[in-house]
């Protein structure tokens, strides 16, 4: 490998350099217990995938909606519609675990395909349509539940969610693995797959590298845009199906500001808010990154305000290192 | 200053980009008073040199003398105290600010309450344009400036910056020939003056027109150097392409233009709107391997019609019918006419035909991905396999077929560009300008492939605002004019000044713009 091969695959990877070393330090700064890092212990590993889950899928979705140029600043709503939504639908109204699951994932993709519909074919810009969009889906949301937290508890009687729908927060899978964490996984697996060898990726990459070239090379510029803004909501309302899970809660004002953490990873993960460049990969490290260095200073008892801080400098360090990053790799 | 008023001066400059040596040992001088051309092949080095005089690179090795004291720029800021200035390609002014705002940008003078002070910026921006010899009103924002009036401005802003060097790289790619003939007024008068004007283009008559003196640059090092009398297009071609250039254009058309029609045009009109000159009347046919020139001067609607065959501008039409391959057929989408057998090369390649942050591979295969694509999945192995093809074909010149497009020179990336109409096995090729920018070797490779589509069946549709190229290339050239037909030319008969004639109104197209 050239020199000039190994720093592009230092730059197109960087959250995942970045993730090692946050790795290492975890391990130097993890206090112990019984002579066993706390760190590393698998619980604590899963755990950190666990809390970044929901992030981690709204995160995905972004990173397909940023790649064509675009942003989406509804999903944040959209996970407060989709956890108020399905609570109700399980216990007020009484439906079934997978009808209601997937109505809301049908509310979320309709949701995204409006938005995507407006941006795209009617040009208007996509920071105002989700914009709007994030007013709306939080007004949808609080309307639907009264303005009130919707609670859900399990068992068969009326106004209980079928019991399935609690492993989402208690079980974990084959004794470690967290559900939403196995969730986040499958479809980081599943959108890095897609975006490595579909056509469709081709599109969407070419979009945001330059639209009018991609519209005159017979690229339906259209479409493909409002199918990454719908596959965008789509993410959006699992991430809040899984947040209502954990909490056993849909809450109508829960997920605000998840679309600026959703952001934060993406950006850590190297991909271009002008579109055309990044990964769904880096994304994913991106947001591992993050909860790493959220766990590790919960870990050592440090107040959860510097790690706010501390995000912040990640984010500037990560698109500093995109700027010196040579035209030419 | 030094002895010979040699006001800049490199001895022995090389540049090594990466592993890619740009320049190697160059001897280069200006002289006060003196219009220096520099010429040469895409990548040849013109503009690492220039870069390296304007401060936007460090030179790697050798001397840079300015007025005789050896310097070393590290920063555009260093050049310019040096009195170096830059005319760009893009130009960088403020659209909405007026002429004087943008030449005194950032060092506005002040009145003695600290206010702008307006009246003055405006009289003094008024001296430095006559000082050039430019009649413009400062007060005008520059954006209801032509191209031309606006690198007029640029210019005067040099000057008001105290500039006695000028780097000019291809000011007249966007001008009209009467701005050319402007511009030239203002590059005598600033010789007058006596700065050193170091100037690059690819337009030979140009040279021949405003320069004393020409080097010509291939693969990083000087080939050879002319003193303007002595300058020849013959001459400069051969060196820059470092063999001789006869044959530049394939002889016109394929022996027999006798295929079937492929496209047939019958009095296309086209919903008008602003600021276009969309068909309002035109009627022509393409049959398979001919290829057919649409010619007439910027604002003739050669790009509109392009562009409505095409699908391309969201262009409504209001009248007369579009046959491809004998069958009825309305353009919506440029996906749509890919998959009827159009392809298109648009006007400008960095704005409308690649995406530069993206490899070969990508810019290449982009139009048949889905082609490519099994159950919607592409191996990267069909992708780079189909790009090589079609670079090796075109002999697209690149590092590597991963390298960002962008990397490539112009005349490269133009390839690529065509590689990928023609990789969508078109049954008709339309083509925008598609050597712009683009140096003598490759034109004459473009035409070379031109050639051959055409030779496989291919109809072609040019649009060229180079009287030469269409005359060359094409079997029949239709004039445009006012978004009409205004003549048909057989290229066999017609010569250049034919189509210049016949390009020619009444009505100068500057002012009807």
């Amino acid at each position: 490998m050239t020199g000039r091969a190994a720093l592009a695959v230092v730059f197109r990877f960087q959250s995942v350099f970045g993730l090692v070393l946050v790795f290492a330090a975890a391990i130097v700064f993890s206090p112990h217990h019984n002579g066993d890092l706390v760190f590393l212990d698998s619980g604590n590993l899963f755990n950190v995938v666990r809390a970044i889950s929901e992030i981690g899928i709204i995160a995905v979705g972004m990173t397909l909606v940023i790649l064509v140029g675009g942003i989406d600043l509804s999903v944040g709503s959209v996970v407060g519609l989709a956890s108020v939504g399905v609570a109700e639908l399980l216990t007020a109204n009484d439906w079934g675990l997978v009808p209601a699951v997937l109505l809301i994932l049908a509310l979320g993709l309709v949701f995204g395909v409006l938005q995507g519909i407006a941006s795209a074919r009617f040009r208007i810009q996509a920071f105002i349509v989700t914009l709007a969009g994030m007013q709306i889906a939080r007004g949808l949301a609080r309307m639907w539940s009264g303005g009130e937290g919707v609670s859900i508890t399990y068992g068969d009687g009326p106004g209980q969610a079928p019991v399935p729908f609690s492993l989402l927060g208690e079980r974990t899978f084959g004794g470690v693995v967290p559900i939403p964490a196995l969730l986040f996984v499958v479809v980081a697996a599943l959108a890095v797959l897609l975006l490595r060898a579909s056509a469709f990726s081709r599109h969407v990459y070419a979009i945001g590298g330059n639209e009018k070239a991609a519209l005159l090379s017979g690229v339906p510029v259209t479409r493909v845009k409002v199918a990454v803004f719908g596959l965008c909501g789509l993410l959006a309302a699992l991430a809040g199906i899984v947040h209502a899970g954990q909490l056993n809660f849909g809450g109508p004002n829960d997920g605000t500001g998840y679309e600026l953490n959703a952001i934060a990873a993406v950006v850590i993960g190297g991909t271009s808010l002008s579109g055309g460049r990044g990964s769904v990969f880096g994304t994913v490290a991106g947001a591992l990154l993050v909860g790493v260095l959220d766990n590790i200073l919960q870990l050592n008892d440090i107040d959860s305000n510097v790690q706010l801080i501390v995000v912040g400098v990640v984010i500037v360090l990560a698109a500093g290192l995109q700027r010196l990053r040579p035209a030419t790799v | 200053m030094g002895d010979d008023g040699v006001l800049v001066e490199l001895a022995g400059v090389g540049k090594t980009y990466g592993g890619v040596r740009a320049l190697r040992s160059v001897d280069f001088t200006v002289r006060e008073g003196e219009v220096h051309a520099l010429l040469g092949e895409n990548g040849a080095g013109k503009s690492t040199l220039l870069k390296i005089l304007s401060g936007e690179v460090a030179a790697g090795t050798g001397v840079v003398r300015i007025g005789g004291e050896p310097v070393r720029f590290t920063r555009p800021a260093d050049a310019r105290r040096a009195g170096v200035a830059m005319i760009h390609q893009e130009l960088d002014l403020v659209p909405a600010l007026s002429v004087a705002e943008n030449v005194f940008l950032g060092r506005e003078p002040h009145t003695r309450a600290g206010a702008v002070d307006r009246r003055g910026m405006v009289e003094r921006t008024r001296e430095v344009l006559a000082r050039s010899g430019v009649d413009l009103d400062p007060r005008v924002p520059v954006e209801r400036l032509r191209t031309g009036e606006q690198q007029l401005v640029t210019i005067a802003k040099a000057l008001s910056l105290q500039a006695r060097i000028l780097l000019m790289d291809e000011p007249t790619s966007a001008l009209s020939p009467r701005e050319v003939d402007r511009l030239f007024t203002v590059v005598d008068q600033l010789r007058k003056d006596g700065a050193a004007v170091v100037y690059v283009s690819h337009r030979m008559d140009e040279i021949g027109r405003v320069a004393d003196r020409a080097t010509v640059l291939r693969n990083g090092e000087v080939v050879a150097a002319f003193a303007a009398r002595e300058l020849s297009a013959a001459r400069a071609a051969e060196a820059m392409v470092g063999r001789p250039v006869d044959q530049m254009f394939r002889a016109a058309g394929s022996s027999d233009p006798g295929g079937d029609e492929v496209l047939r045009v019958e009095d296309l009109v086209v919903r008008p709107r602003p600021g276009r000159r969309e068909p309002a009347g035109i009627s022509l046919t393409v049959r398979a391997g001919e290829i057919v020139g649409l010619a007439g001067q910027l604002g003739a609607g050669r790009t509109e019609l392009l562009e409505a065959l095409y699908g391309a501008s969201g262009a409504t039409l209001t009248g007369g019918r579009i046959l491809l391959r004998g069958k009825e057929f309305r353009p919506r989408s440029p996906r749509r006419s890919l998959r009827a057998g159009l392809a298109f090369v648009p006007e400008d390649r960095r704005i409308s035909g690649l995406a530069l942050e993206h490899s070969v591979t990508a810019g290449t295969v982009l139009s048949i991905v889905d082609r490519l694509a099994r159950f919607g999945m592409v191996s990267a192995r069909r992708e780079r396999n189909a790009a090589r093809g079609s670079a090796e074909r075109l002999g697209v010149k690149a590092g590597s077929l991963s390298a960002p497009v962008g990397s490539l020179s112009g005349g490269n990336q133009q390839k690529v560009v065509l590689g990928r109409a023609l990789l969508s096995e078109p049954a008709l090729l339309l083509l925008d300008e598609p050597t712009r920018g683009v140096d003598v070797g490759a034109k004459a490779e473009i035409y070379r492939l031109l050639g051959e589509a055409a030779r496989s069946g291919v109809g072609v549709l040019l649009a060229s605002s180079e009287p030469a190229e269409l005359v060359g290339v094409c079997d029949r050239v239709l004039v445009l004019r006012g978004g009409r037909g205004l003549r048909e030319l057989d290229t066999a008969a017609a010569g250049e000044a034919d189509l210049l004639a016949a390009s020619m109104g009444e009505v100068p197209m500057e002012d009807a713009r």
